[in-house]
C-alpha cells in the first residue's frame, strides 16, 4: 500500500498551469525528495499534498484514501515550514500542546508525547522557552517535535533546512535522517539542495517546469540520469558536456567530439544512428588523469580543496572540469597533463531531445 | 568641543527658537496661566475686581461637590461603553476587511471617513438622526415596530446615544490599528494551525490575539485619554443634559467657566481631573504590561 499517491495531478492559478500533470508513488516509511530549481513546482506539489493549496485536476491520495476533498487536518500530516511558523508568543511546550489541542488528549498523554519528543529531539532544556530565545537549528528541531507530538502518517518538510547556516544545516540534516529511522514514518520533503537530496532520500524526484524529469534512487539518478537536465542538476562539480558526432570506424561506431575521438560505451553501441549530434557527459571524477592518458591538457586553475583537487583544463577547445584526489595532483608547475577517459562511464544523450541513450 | 559643533550647535538654536515661542505661547503659558488662576477667584461676569489668591478653596469646592463627582463618573461610564464597544467591534471589522475578498480595500477607506469628520459635523447628523419625530433612526425603528426612542430627550437614553455617535466615529481609529496589525502577522503559523486542525476561534484566541496584545493596548491607551477629554459631540447633541444625566467633566468644567463664570473654580477642576486621569491610565496601563511580562516569562 502506498503511503501517498499522485495521480495526473494539476495545479493552475487562474489560466497558468504550474504543475502539469505529475504521477507519482511514495511507499510507505518512505523518505522521499521532491528536488529542482525554484520554481519548478515543487513546493506547490508539497502544499497540494498538505491540502495548503486546492488541487485543480487529478487525484491524491493518502493511505490509500483519495483526500482531494479532505481538509488539511484530516489528512494525518503534519508539517515543517521553511521558517518553522513557530508561534512567537507561546513556549516551545505550548507549541506543541497547541498542536496536540485539537485531538482533545488526556493531559497525561499530552506530557508524555512531548516529553518523547523533547527527548528525541535534546529539546528537554528549552521547553520553557519562547522562540525569539532559540536558535534557528533549535527552533527546526521545535517545529519538527511538533510535527512529531501529532503521530502522523506522513511528514511533510517544505525546505526545512533553508534558513540555516552551512554548519547547521549539515547537523540538522543528521538529525531528520535520525528521526526518519528512529520513527519509521513515511517523508515528503522538498528541498532546492542537491546535497539534502543525495544524503537523505530513499528515492529522489527531479522535477523542472512543473514536470517529473526522473524518479530513482540517489544512486541512480546519479548514475544513469534520463536526461541533460538531469544530468547537470544532480552531482557537484557539474558534468561536462561536449557537443560530438556518431562516426563509424571499421564498423564500430565512434563519438567524434573536435579532437577527441572516444568509443562508444558497449552497452548502447546499436542504440548509435551513424551521423547523429549527441551530447557527451562526464563526471569530473569519471577524467582519468595519469601518463596513460590518450589526451594531452593544459591545468588553467587548480582549486584545492583538502582530500581532492578540482583541475579546470583546456583539451584542445574544450573547457573540463576534472576531479582528483589530492595525492593525485600535479605538481603546480606542471601545466600539462595527460587525460583518459573510460568508456563505459561516459553518458551519452541526444542533442535534439536532450534525453539520454540507452 | 571643536569650534565648528560650537558654531552648529548656535545655529541649531536659533532654527528651534520659533518652535520653543509657539509652544510657549500655546501650550506651557496657558497651562501655568490656568494653575495660577486655579489659586484665584475670577468672576468672568466680573472682570474688573482684582483677581484674589484663595489658596485651595476652589480645590476644595471641586472636591466637595457632587456634580463634579457626577461628572467624572459619567466620564467613566461613557468611557467604558465606547471603549468596549470600539474594541469589539474594530477588532472584528478589522479581521473582515483583512479577508482576501473582493472589494476590501475600498471597504477599509470608506470605513475611514466617520474618524475624518469633524466631531461637531458628527454630532449634527447624529442630531438629525436621533431626531424624536423626523430622524431615521426612530423611523427605521418604528418600521420593525420598535419605538419611538427618546434617544436624547430622556435621562435614560442620552448617554447611550453620545456612545453610539462616539462608537460610530471612532471604531475605524481600532480598526485601522487592528488591520495593520494583522498584516504583518506572519502568514506561516496560520497554515501551521490548519494543518494541526485547530479551530478558528483557537486560532484567533491563542495566536491572534496574543499577538495584537500590545498594539490593541496602545490604540485603547490612545482612545481613553481622547473619551476623557469628549467633549464636542455631547455639547451639540444635549449639552450634558437632559437635567445632567450627560455632563461629562468636560462639560463640568465649561459650566462652571462659562455659564457661572467661575474661572477659577473651572481651572481647578481641570487639574482635578488631569491628576485623576493621569493616576487611573498610569495604573491601569502598568497593570496589563505587567500581566504581559508575566505571560512573557
Amino acid at each position: 500500500m502506498s503511503s501517498v499517491t499522485l495521480r495526473k495531478v494539476v495545479k493552475r492559478y487562474g489560466q497558468v498551469e504550474v504543475v502539469h500533470g505529475i504521477d507519482l508513488s511514495v511507499e510507505e516509511g518512505e523518505f522521499v525528495v521532491l528536488l529542482g530549481p525554484s520554481g519548478c513546482g515543487k513546493t506547490t506539489t508539497l502544499r497540494m499534498v498538505a491540502g495548503l493549496e486546492d488541487i485543480s485536476a487529478g487525484q491524491l491520495e493518502i493511505a490509500g484514501r483519495v483526500v482531494n476533498d479532505v481538509a488539511p487536518k484530516d489528512r494525518q500530516i503534519a508539517m515543517v515550514f521553511q521558517n518553522y511558523a513557530l508561534y512567537p508568543h507561546m513556549t516551545v511546550r505550548q507549541n506543541m500542546e497547541f498542536a496536540l489541542k485539537p485531538q482533545k488528549l488526556a493531559a497525561n498523554e499530552v506530557s508524555a508525547r512531548i516529553a518523547e519528543a523533547a527527548r528525541i529531539l535534546g529539546l528537554e532544556p528549552l521547553l520553557a522557552r519562547k522562540p525569539a530565545q532559540l536558535s534557528g537549528g533549535q527552533r527546526q528541531r521545535v517545529a519538527m517535535a511538533r510535527a512529531m507530538v501529532r503521530t502522523p502518517k506522513v511528514f511533510l518538510f517544505d525546505e526545512p533546512l533553508s534558513n540555516l547556516d552551512a554548519k547547521l544545516r549539515t547537523q540538522v540534516r543528521v538529525e531528520i535522517a535520525k528521526l526518519h529511522r528512529r520513527l519509521g514514518t513515511t517523508v515528503l520533503y522538498v528541498t532546492h539542495d542537491q546535497v539534502e537530496a543525495m544524503t537523505l532520500a530513499d528515492k529522489i524526484v527531479i522535477m523542472k517546469d512543473g514536470h517529473i524529469e526522473q524518479v530513482g534512487s540517489p544512486e541512480e539518478v546519479f548514475a544513469k540520469p534520463r536526461n541533460l537536465f538531469v544530468a547537470t542538476f544532480i552531482g557537484s562539480p557539474a558534468m561536462n558536456l561536449l557537443p560530438a558526432k556518431v562516426a563509424v570506424v571499421n564498423g564500430a561506431p565512434v563519438l567524434v567530439a573536435n579532437g577527441f575521438r572516444l568509443a562508444a560505451p558497449p552497452s548502447i553501441v546499436s542504440a548509435l544512428d551513424p551521423g547523429a549530434s549527441v551530447t557527451l557527459g562526464i563526471r569530473p571524477s569519471d577524467i582519468r588523469v595519469d601518463e596513460a592518458g590518450d589526451y594531452e591538457a593544459v591545468v588553467e586553475v587548480d582549486e584545492y580543496l583538502g582530500t581532492e583537487v578540482l583541475l579546470n583544463l583546456r583539451a584542445g577547445n574544450h573547457e573540463l572540469v576534472a576531479q582528483v584526489p589530492a595525492a593525485a595532483r600535479p605538481a603546480p608547475d606542471r601545466q600539462s597533463v595527460r587525460i583518459g577517459f573510460d568508456a563505459a562511464r561516459l553518458h551519452v544523450f541526444d542533442t535534439q531531445s536532450g534525453e539520454a541513450i540507452r | 568641543m571643536s569650534h565648528t559643533a560650537n558654531r552648529d550647535r548656535r545655529i541649531a538654536a536659533v532654527f528651534l527658537i520659533p518652535a520653543i515661542v509657539v509652544l510657549f505661547a500655546t501650550t506651557i503659558y496657558p497651562m501655568l496661566y490656568a494653575l495660577w488662576l486655579s489659586f484665584r477667584n475670577y468672576d468672568l461676569a466680573k472682570p474688573f475686581i482684582p483677581r484674589i489668591f484663595v489658596g485651595l478653596a476652589n480645590y476644595a469646592e471641586v472636591l466637595t461637590s457632587k456634580a463634579f463627582f457626577h461628572a467624572l463618573i459619567t466620564t467613566f461610564k461613557l468611557m467604558a461603553m465606547t471603549l468596549s464597544a470600539q474594541l469589539v467591534l474594530g477588532v472584528g471589522i478589522a479581521l473582515l476587511v483583512s479577508q482576501k475578498l473582493p472589494g476590501m480595500a475600498l471597504a477599509r477607506t470608506l470605513l475611514l471617513i466617520p474618524m475624518m469628520i469633524s466631531p461637531v459635523i458628527v454630532g449634527l447628523v447624529w442630531l438629525f438622526l436621533y431626531f424624536p419625530e423626523l430622524g431615521y433612526l426612530n423611523y427605521f425603528l418604528g418600521l420593525v415596530g420598535i419605538g419611538p426612542v427618546p434617544w436624547i430627550s430622556s435621562t435614560q437614553w442620552a448617554l447611550t446615544a453620545i456612545a453610539i455617535g462616539d462608537i460610530w466615529q471612532w471604531t475605524p481609529f481600532i480598526m485601522m490599528g487592528t488591520a495593520a496589525a494583522l498584516q504583518s502577522l506572519s502568514p506561516e503559523p496560520y497554515e501551521a494551525a490548519r494543518i494541526d486542525g485547530n479551530s478558528r476561534w483557537d486560532v484567533f484566541r491563542y495566536v491572534t490575539l496574543p499577538q495584537l496584545k500590545p498594539v490593541l493596548v496602545s490604540l485603547l491607551f490612545l482612545r481613553a485619554i481622547d473619551a476623557f477629554k469628549i467633549y464636542d459631540i455631547i455639547f451639540v447633541l444635549t449639552k450634558g443634559g437632559p437635567a445632567d444625566a450627560t455632563e461629562v467633566i468636560s462639560l463640568y468644567i465649561y459650566r462652571q467657566s462659562f455659564t457661572f463664570w467661575r474661572m477659577g473654580v473651572g481651572a481647578a477642576a481641570s487639574f482635578v481631573s488631569l491628576i485623576i486621569i493621569s493616576v487611573l491610565i498610569t495604573l491601569f496601563f502598568k497593570q496589563m504590561q505587567r500581566g504581559q511580562a508575566a505571560r512573557a516569562r
